[in-house]
């Protein structure tokens, strides 16, 4: 390895040090507007009523926009993948979280955008707000997605993320005993230093320069163009210096508003969120419900496992289906279970909509299976690690959507984690590697489960 | 109004009770002090008035006539890096850097009352500025480098003409 573990050059590390690093909040440009956003006052609620017509009238206004400005009003997060678009842009007749951008103003000064926003007569009638993942299954939950209240559209419109291994009913049968636990990691702001900002400048030649702190710059610039209904070539992204993302920076924030606002008032925007409109409204990691009963042997052996997870998506789809994806093809974590049965649902609510954060969907599910098997070992009497390794994964041993692991690297980390800690294993524990599994180590159960590793 | 920053006095128009950071950064654009929250708790802001670490957010810029300002811009220019620049890059103790600034004239004017390289007081130097990206290990061990002071051949980890440079302590 070249890399790890060597002193490599940092390309930014002097001018990051010396304050020359240009964020795009320091990115200065004459003639730049502030825009201030109409937030929802409530988590769920119609809109019957939006004036803007004395916001737009106050001098030093230069653009108020709303829903009806936006040429195409919803595109999903992941559109391009097929996946249809259930969110607006702007609300439009009603707002499902608090802090929901309603219209968005430009103006001389940030002051005086305030100042317009709180000029737009607007008029809500609050809905009953349902902001629990469970209470969303109940026959009287509030009904708040025009999907229904999770989401319908995974493969074949299937409802949920299912995935079936081995024969489960068996697994619970041959097991001593059935282990439950139940996990809820709770929402979690990603809190980047820097806030969501970016600037849009109008250039002569009628393209628009996008300053924008995005992570994810070529999504950014495919979302802006498909909501503006414009060629890609009409937009020229700026970006690559993040104060901080963590998935937060993923979605697109800023820029496709901002642009709006560059296009009706023909002056530079700059958008750039408060500390409390970042805590308020920007994306959270989700939180989850995870159901778990594990069969397990008297010995430590897991022979099956059925999960429901609950991934908590807030109030529009965006990534939510693509991360519980990856959630359900981990949900065994580092441990090589034969007989599987699972079921994940993205689940709407009246939640700030949830996004990426360091691990999507597997950190959480990484927190459910290791709490629970230190649950299991503390019911079995066994120890915590000595199970781990008993049923980690090893060459040939299939993940639940069937990929055979070539090389896992479970087995070497937990020998590195217990000698860290200064835990003395067994003999036998000692000396095992991830080669494939036979032997002793090759139970009846595990037999039908390991996989071919050719053509991997 | 008449500011000093990084040495240069500086007229200002407009009123006394604009946040100094305001002032630095849209009237003189000196924008190494960031606005992460705008309400004094991040310290991303942090400037130097007469040597001691303030939240320039918080700070009416009058309250700051005729003290000596300085920015990170003023403690080392890329080509002549302060130590505690200099340990910053060699422990890659910016990651995202937006926090930098304010992290590096804390533990400017830490170093400057003699801090030691004890961890526990370079934390208590440092408290109430937030980092989201390194866990705040590395800048301590910088600080902490810094304090003993340690010689940083920044060969391998600054690009570019920065490749071998005297440093502060050992020398």
């Amino acid at each position: 390895m070249k890399v790890v573990g060597a002193r490599i050059p940092r390309y930014d590390g002097v001018a990051h040090v010396t304050g020359r690093t240009t964020y795009v909040d320091d990115v200065r440009v004459p003639g730049t507007l502030w825009a201030k956003a109409l937030r929802s006052p409530v988590h769920h609620a119609a809109v019957t009523k939006l004036d803007t017509s004395a916001a737009e009238s106050m001098p030093g206004v230069h653009a108020v926009i709303t829903w009806e400005d936006v040429p195409l009003l919803e595109y999903g997060h992941l559109s391009a993948l097929g996946i249809p678009a259930d969110e607006p842009l702007l609300a439009k007749d009603e707002v499902r979280y608090l802090g929901q951008p309603i219209a968005v103003v430009a103006a001389e000064s940030e002051q005086l955008a305030a100042a317009a926003v709180a000029a737009i007569d607007v008029a809500f009638e609050e809905r009953p707000a349902l902001l629990d993942v469970r209470a969303a299954f109940d026959p009287d939950a509030p009904k708040i997605h025009q999907w229904g209240n999770w989401y319908p559209h995974f493969e074949n419109e299937m409802d949920r993320r299912q995935i079936r291994k081995g024969d489960i009913d068996r697994a619970f049968e041959d097991a001593d005993t059935i282990v439950q636990g139940v996990y809820r990691p709770a929402a979690i702001e990603h809190a980047p230093i820097e806030t969501q900002v970016c600037q849009v400048v109008p250039e002569p030649d009628g393209r628009l320069t996008i300053y924008s702190c995005t992570q994810a710059l070529y999504f950014s610039l495919g979302v802006v163009a498909a909501h503006l209904q414009q060629p890609l070539n009409r937009f020229k992204l700026v970006g690559g210096t993040t104060g901080g993302g963590f998935g937060g920076k993923v979605d697109t924030a800023t820029e496709t508003v901002t642009c709006l606002l560059v296009l009706k008032a023909n002056r530079p925007v700059k958008w750039r969120w408060t500390r409390e409109e970042e805590f308020l409204c920007s994306s959270t990691r989700a939180p989850w419900h995870m159901e778990l009963a594990t069969a397990v042997t008297r010995d430590g052996w897991i022979l099956g496992q059925k999960m429901l997870t609950l991934h908590d998506a807030g109030a529009y789809a965006r990534f939510s289906p693509y991360g519980l994806t990856k959630h359900s093809f981990h949900h065994t974590g580092a441990y090589s279970i034969p007989h599987l049965h699972f079921d994940g649902y993205v689940v709407f609510t009246n939640r700030v909509p949830t996004t990426a954060m360091r691990g999507f969907g597997v950190t959480s599910v990484s927190f459910a299976v290791e709490t629970h098997m230190n649950r299991i070992a503390n019911l079995l009497g066994l120890d915590p690690i000595e199970i781990r390794l008993k049923n980690a994964n090893r060459i040939g041993d299939t993940s639940p959507n069937g990929v055979s692991y070539t090389d896992p690297s479970t087995v070497d980390t937990l020998k590195a984690i217990a000698d860290a800690i200064g835990h003395e294993l067994p003999a036998d524990y000692r000396t095992m590697t991830n080669e494939p599994r036979s032997g002793e180590l090759l139970p009846e159960h595990l037999v039908a489960q390991v996989g071919s590793t050719e053509g991997h | 109004m008449n500011l000093t920053v990084n040495g240069a006095a500086c007229e200002i128009d407009g009123s006394a009770l604009t946040p100094l950071l305001d002032v630095l950064r849209d009237e003189l654009g000196v924008t190494g002090p960031k606005a992460g929250c705008h309400q004094g708790g991040c310290g991303a802001c942090t400037v130097l008035v007469d040597g001691e670490p303030r939240r320039s957010c918080l700070m009416p810029a009058g309250y700051a006539e005729g003290a000596e300002i300085v920015t990170v811009e003023g403690i080392g220019a890329p080509e002549d890096l302060a130590p505690i620049q200099q340990a910053f890059v060699h422990y890659y103790a910016a990651q995202c850097g937006f926090c930098t600034s304010g992290m590096l004239l804390a533990a400017q004017a830490y170093l400057a009352r003699g801090g030691s390289d004890d961890h526990e007081s370079i934390q208590e130097a440092l408290a109430g500025h937030v980092c989201r990206c390194t866990g705040y290990a590395k800048i301590i061990d910088a600080v902490a480098a810094a304090a003993r002071g340690d010689s940083f051949d920044l060969t391998t980890t600054a690009v570019g003409k920065h490749t071998t440079m005297a440093t502060g302590g050992a020398e």
